[in-house]
């Protein structure tokens, strides 16, 4: 965790409304991630955590509200939206399938503006996941549920992004790849990377979230610190099932 | 015997190169975007009668007719986006299929006969061709052949190529593979279809100048060859490139050895035969995924 109250703000949202076909999802929620800060988003399945990252992406379009980036409001279109430095780990990794790891990493750097600065990069994230270098010529297809997600998040990094979209990385795993993946997301934001991520499970996030706000029915009922959260079990009870 | 069976190969491989062209393009448009370009036969004739003109009318040299007939293919796949397919991307993605297939079918009997109405119904004769014969071992073989080989080589090495060491051919296989998350990169996949159709097109130029060097140029020029490599798609699995290199080169043997042992006739429903079976045993394509993304 940083202490980042002095931090300019890399992401604002103002009454974002979004959602599909005729229904709205999310119904006009604000909130900032400032420089250098992990913020959570924490609410029950199907109530918009995933729709709301995916509207900050552009890849469900924005229907009020406004979102900016460092100040410059977002156009909606997706690969705008990368350009600006949202680089967004979507749930279920959403890999290459037909790729290599080393392909899909080298996806993730599509707007690296050189060689030198993909090499980094990649360099980067071999040093934090040492197994995707071991890996980098196999079928992303081929991999284990662990190892998609690894390269999910090696995927994100590997855009330079100014902030880091994170979608349920505990979906679907095991609760020892579950403490792996958190051990990584956790030497991430100790690094300083400023980090949005939305969770199910609060106590996942307890140790490691700067901020934390509850989503429910699309929209925020309550933030505050991890936690404090935790110590209201009458919340938890409410909106979480206990 | 041997004589025999190396002419059958040779025209088998001959056939199977042509097939090969006019299916990778047809299948890249499929495997990246989820669309049936119906248009691709007569953009195939489009580059045919280019060629035609490049060198007949305007009596420049081959290679520049074999550019023009490129460049009219790729320019018409970039007029097939801006006026149809980003139109119909803009609607509900729900429809684009069956709405794109229906709008192609239009935009191709359109310029099947724009090009009637042009060069007239009478063949023409394609300029593009080598006479003359080669010896290879105990085998007298046409020059023509090893061209029409050659080139399909050349163009396949070249396709190859941009898509698996440039960064354009990334984004497009990016794009087919999972078109969210090439977004979420940062490509532009609007873009990604224009270059698809673009090199789609082109693929049909120089496949139209080919197939036409072996028969005559013709109106419907496109059809044949457009309809045995949707064949030739399906038995691959619609979106697979090696595949459908595969599937042509295979299936054109298979019809050339049909031909030689029971008739020229039997050649086509064979095929027809083969895709019925292939369908049934596996629904989609002998190299196909069991799940096919679409739009």
């Amino acid at each position: 965790m940083t202490g980042t109250a002095a931090k300019p703000p890399v992401l604002q949202l103002d009454g974002i409304v979004s959602g599909y076909d005729g229904l709205d999802v999310l119904k006009g929620i604000s909130l900032t991630v400032n420089a250098g800060e992990f913020v959570t988003v924490v609410g029950p399945n199907g109530h918009g955590k995933s729709t709301l990252l995916k509207t900050i992406s552009g890849l469900v379009p924005l229907r009020g509200g406004q979102i900016s980036i460092d100040g410059q409001r977002l156009s909606g279109r997706p690969h705008e939206t990368a350009m600006l430095g949202v680089a967004h780990v979507p749930q279920g990794d959403m890999l290459f399938a037909q790729m290599s790891v080393l392909e899909n990493l080298l996806m993730g750097a599509y707007l690296a503006p050189d060689k030198a600065e993909i090499k980094r990069r990649l360099d980067e994230v071999y040093t934090l996941l040492p197994k995707l270098a071991d890996r980098r010529g196999q079928i992303a297809s081929s991999l284990s549920g662990g190892e998609r997600r690894m390269v999910g998040i090696g995927r994100g990094l590997m855009m330079g992004g100014r902030i880091l979209l994170i979608d349920e990385p505990s979906l679907g795993l095991a609760p020892l790849i579950i403490d792996q993946v958190y051990g990584v997301i956790s030497e991430l934001s100790k690094a300083g990377r400023t980090i949005l991520l939305v969770e199910e499970n609060p106590a996942r996030v307890e140790d490691l979230a700067d901020r934390l706000h509850l989503l429910d029915d699309g929209a925020i009922v309550w933030s505050g610190k991890p936690a404090e959260l935790m110590a209201r079990d009458e919340l938890l009870a409410t909106y979480l099932g206990g | 015997m041997v004589d025999v069976l190396m002419a059958i190969l040779v025209a088998g491989f001959t056939s199977g190169a042509l097939y090969a062209l006019a299916t990778v393009g047809l299948s890249l448009v499929w495997g990246s975007m989820g669309m049936l370009n119906m248009a691709h036969a007569a953009m195939l004739t489009l580059g045919g009668y280019v060629a035609f003109t490049v060198i007949t009318s305007l009596g420049l040299p081959i290679a520049i007719g074999f550019a023009g007939a490129i460049l009219a293919g790729a320019v018409a796949g970039a007029i097939l986006y801006f006026a149809i397919v980003r139109n119909l991307l803009k609607n509900d993605k729900s429809t684009f299929e069956a709405n794109v297939m229906i709008a192609t079918v239009g935009i191709g009997i359109a310029l099947e006969n724009a090009i009637l109405l042009t060069y007239g119904g009478q063949p023409l004769k394609q300029p593009v061709s080598i006479a003359g014969t080669f010896r290879l071992g105990p085998l007298t073989l046409p020059w023509q052949n090893l061209l029409i080989i050659a080139v399909v080589v050349v163009m396949m090495v070249v396709v190859s190529l941009a898509l698996g060491r440039t960064r354009m051919g990334r984004a497009i296989r990016a794009t087919a593979q999972n078109r969210d998350a090439a977004q979420l990169m940062g490509v532009a996949v609007n873009r990604v279809y224009l270059q698809v159709l673009m090199l789609s097109g082109a693929l049909a130029g120089i496949c139209g100048v080919m197939v036409s060097s072996m028969t005559q140029l013709s109106p419907p020029l496109g059809n044949d060859p457009m309809l045995k490599a949707f064949i030739m798609c399906v038995v691959a699995g619609l979106g697979n490139l090696p595949g459908a290199v595969a599937a042509a080169l295979g299936l054109a043997l298979f019809e050339s050895f049909v031909q030689y042992a029971l008739g020229a006739r039997w050649g086509f429903p064979s095929l027809l035969f083969v895709v019925i079976a292939v369908l049934i045993w596996r629904p989609s394509g002998l190299f196909g995924r069991a799940e096919i993304r679409r739009m």
